[in-house]
């Protein structure tokens, strides 16, 4: 990015964390896969019996791991894994258009590893699946079909190895 | 987001995702939503709140047991930094 794009985006970040309409006007006008159905698996097991596995589209990855493509205008449509027992301080955030500040203080600010290990602990729930999956969330044009009919398929068939019962998903 | 989680629930397995946009999620239609009025970047809450990222963990795997209607969307409505997690 040249420093006025940085900018630019930097400046965007704060109005849309800052003044919630922006993000909604945003909304109203962009195009999304949108949807009349919802697919649906109904929960057979309640959540203190289940194998509980996070995903989130915040744009964390361990820093040994190749970031996430910033400078394509159209997202990067490709995730990355890390075990669920991490230290957080191999993880890392990429991840230009919202502010991580506060998550890379404290990442459970988007992905909850520690209040879900807690929860276990409690017996609330059952256990942490072995793998969390990360996208960067933002993902557009050419990239929807990537993400539509591989990348998205492919961790969902992951947490199916894993034997995952049940999916928390947080976004930026 | 909601893309994700068609496909996770297309192998059978449920999900619940956090929206901090309502417009969108009404129209990408994610199986299961618990919608905050947070600001972008925080939707667990704040750094080291550990109560309110708790609460918000809890309120989302109840929703995955209560909601039976797909495309449901619960709102806890808690007001960022007013409300108080006991």
């Amino acid at each position: 990015m040249t420093p006025l794009r940085e900018l630019g985006n930097a400046v965007a970040v704060q109005l849309f964390k800052r003044v919630p309409w922006i993000g909604e006007q945003w909304a109203r006008r962009h195009r999304f896969v949108e949807a009349t159905s919802a697919p649906w698996a109904p929960v057979v097991k309640p959540v203190k019996e289940s194998s509980v596995a996070l995903i989130t589209t915040a744009g964390v990855h361990l820093a040994s791991d190749p970031a996430f493509d910033m400078d394509d205008a159209e997202g990067d449509p490709s995730f990355r894994e890390f075990p669920s027992d991490v230290d957080p301080r191999r993880l890392t955030i990429t991840h230009r258009y919202y502010d991580h500040r506060a998550a890379d203080q404290d990442i459970n600010v988007v992905l909850p590893f520690e209040r879900l290990r807690e929860l276990v602990d409690e017996g609330r729930v059952g256990a942490v699946a072995p793998r969390a999956f990360s996208f960067m969330g933002h993902i557009d044009g050419r990239h929807l079909a990537t993400l539509i009919e591989r990348t998205a398929p492919m961790v969902a068939e992951r947490l199916r190895a894993d034997r995952a019962e049940a999916v928390f998903v947080t976004p930026a | 987001m909601g893309l994700i989680q068609r496909a996770v629930e297309k192998v059978g397995i449920p999900t619940i995702g956090v929206t901090l946009q309502k417009e969108i999620t009404r129209r990408v239609k994610p199986p299961r939503a618990l919608y905050l009025r947070y600001p972008f970047g925080h939707p667990m809450g704040e750094a080291f709140a550990v109560r309110q990222q708790r609460a918000v963990l809890l309120a989302g795997l109840e929703a995955l047991e209560t909601i039976t209607e797909p495309g449901t969307i619960i709102e806890p409505g808690w007001a960022w930094r007013r409300h108080r997690f006991d």
